[in-house]
C-alpha cells in the first residue's frame, strides 16, 4: 500500500473534520448542564418578580448568587474528574479563573450599559441581560458550533417578542418560555 | 522516511484517534458520543476500539451512570505521541519529504 500526496491530503481533511466535530459535541456536552441550570434560575427568577414585582431586586440577588456559585461549582466539578487522574492541572488553574473572569466583565459591561443609558425600566434590565447572554452564546457559536447560535437567536427571539408584544406579561413571559427554552435548549445540547 | 504506524494507518482507527485528540488532555469520550461523531457502526467501532486499547494507544473505562452501562475511552500518552508522528507522516508526503514510491506500510493490522 502506498499514499500519494492527495492521499494524504485527503486523509489530512478527514481528520480535521473529525477533531472539529468532536470538539463541538465536547463543547455542546459541556455548556448543557449551564443552559439547564440558567433556565431553571430564570423560571424562578422571573416568575418570582412576576408575582413579587416589588422585591425585584432581592430576588435577583439571590438568583445571581446561587446561579454563580452553581456555575462555579459545575465547572470545577467536570474539571476536579480530570485532575483526580493527575492530568491536566495546569489546564485547570486556568479554567478556574474562566467563569469569574467571563461573570466580571459581563457585570461591567451591563453595569456601565445602564449607567450610560439609563434611567432604565425593570422590564428593560430583564430583557437587555438575556439579550446580552443570547449574543454570547451566538458569537460563541461562531467557533464552538451551530447550535449555540440557534440558541441565542431563539432567545434573543423570545426576549424580544415578549418585550414588545406582551409588555404586561413580560416577566411570565420570560419566566415560562425564555426559561423553558433554555432548559430545552440544555436538553438539545446534551443529545448530541 | 519511517513507515506509517499500521495500527493507526485504518481509516476509523485513524478517525478514532483524530476524535479523542481534540478534546482537552485526559478528557473521555463516551462510547455513543463517539459513535455519533464518527458515524460508525457499534460493531466495527468497537472492534477498531479493541485493537485500539490492545495497542495501549486508548485507554477504555466501563462503570454504570446511575443503572445504564457506560463505556468511556481516552487517549493514552502512547497514543497521543502515536497520533502526533501519524499527523507529521502525512504532512511529510504533502511536503514532499518522500516519494509515494517509498511510502507503505510495514503491516496491515484491520
Amino acid at each position: 500500500m502506498t499514499l500519494s500526496p492527495n492521499e494524504a491530503a485527503d486523509t489530512l481533511r478527514d481528520i480535521a473534520a473529525i477533531e472539529t466535530r468532536s470538539q463541538r459535541v465536547y463543547g455542546y456536552h459541556r455548556a448543557s448542564p449551564f443552559l439547564i441550570l440558567w433556565g431553571i434560575l430564570w423560571v424562578v427568577g422571573y416568575g418570582l418578580t412576576a408575582v413579587w414585582p416589588q422585591r425585584g431586586n432581592a430576588v435577583w440577588i439571590a438568583i445571581l448568587a446561587i446561579g454563580l456559585a452553581a456555575t462555579f461549582a459545575i465547572g470545577s466539578r467536570g474539571s476536579a474528574k480530570v485532575d483526580a487522574r493527575g492530568i491536566r492541572r495546569a489546564a485547570i488553574a486556568n479554567s478556574r479563573w474562566v467563569f469569574p473572569a467571563i461573570a466580571l466583565i459581563a457585570f461591567a459591561f451591563i453595569s456601565s450599559t445602564f449607567a450610560v443609558m439609563g434611567p432604565v425600566s425593570g422590564r428593560q434590565i430583564g430583557a437587555f441581560i438575556p439579550l446580552v447572554v443570547a449574543a454570547g452564546y451566538a458569537l460563541r457559536g461562531i467557533w464552538a458550533g451551530a447550535r449555540f447560535v440557534v440558541a441565542g437567536a431563539v432567545i434573543a427571539t423570545l426576549v424580544l417578542g415578549g418585550f414588545f408584544l406582551l409588555p404586561a406579561y413580560f416577566e411570565l413571559w420570560m419566566a415560562g418560555v425564555g426559561g423553558g427554552a433554555l432548559i430545552l435548549a440544555g436538553f438539545w445540547f446534551r443529545g448530541v | 522516511m519511517e513507515q506509517p504506524d499500521a495500527i493507526i494507518h485504518q481509516p476509523l482507527r485513524l478517525k478514532i484517534m483524530a476524535a479523542l485528540k481534540a478534546l482537552p488532555r485526559g478528557e473521555r469520550l463516551e462510547f455513543m458520543r463517539l459513535r455519533a461523531i464518527l458515524r460508525a457502526t457499534e460493531g466495527n467501532l468497537g472492534a477498531h476500539i479493541g485493537t485500539l486499547e490492545t495497542a495501549g494507544y486508548i485507554k477504555v473505562e466501563k462503570d454504570f451512570n446511575g443503572k445504564k452501562p457506560r463505556t468511556r475511552v481516552s487517549l493514552t500518552e502512547a497514543g497521543t505521541h502515536a497520533y502526533a508522528e501519524y499527523v507529521v507522516f502525512l504532512r511529510a508526503i504533502l511536503d514532499g519529504e518522500s516519494s509515494p514510491a517509498s511510502i507503505g506500510v510495514a503491516t496491515h493490522a484491520d
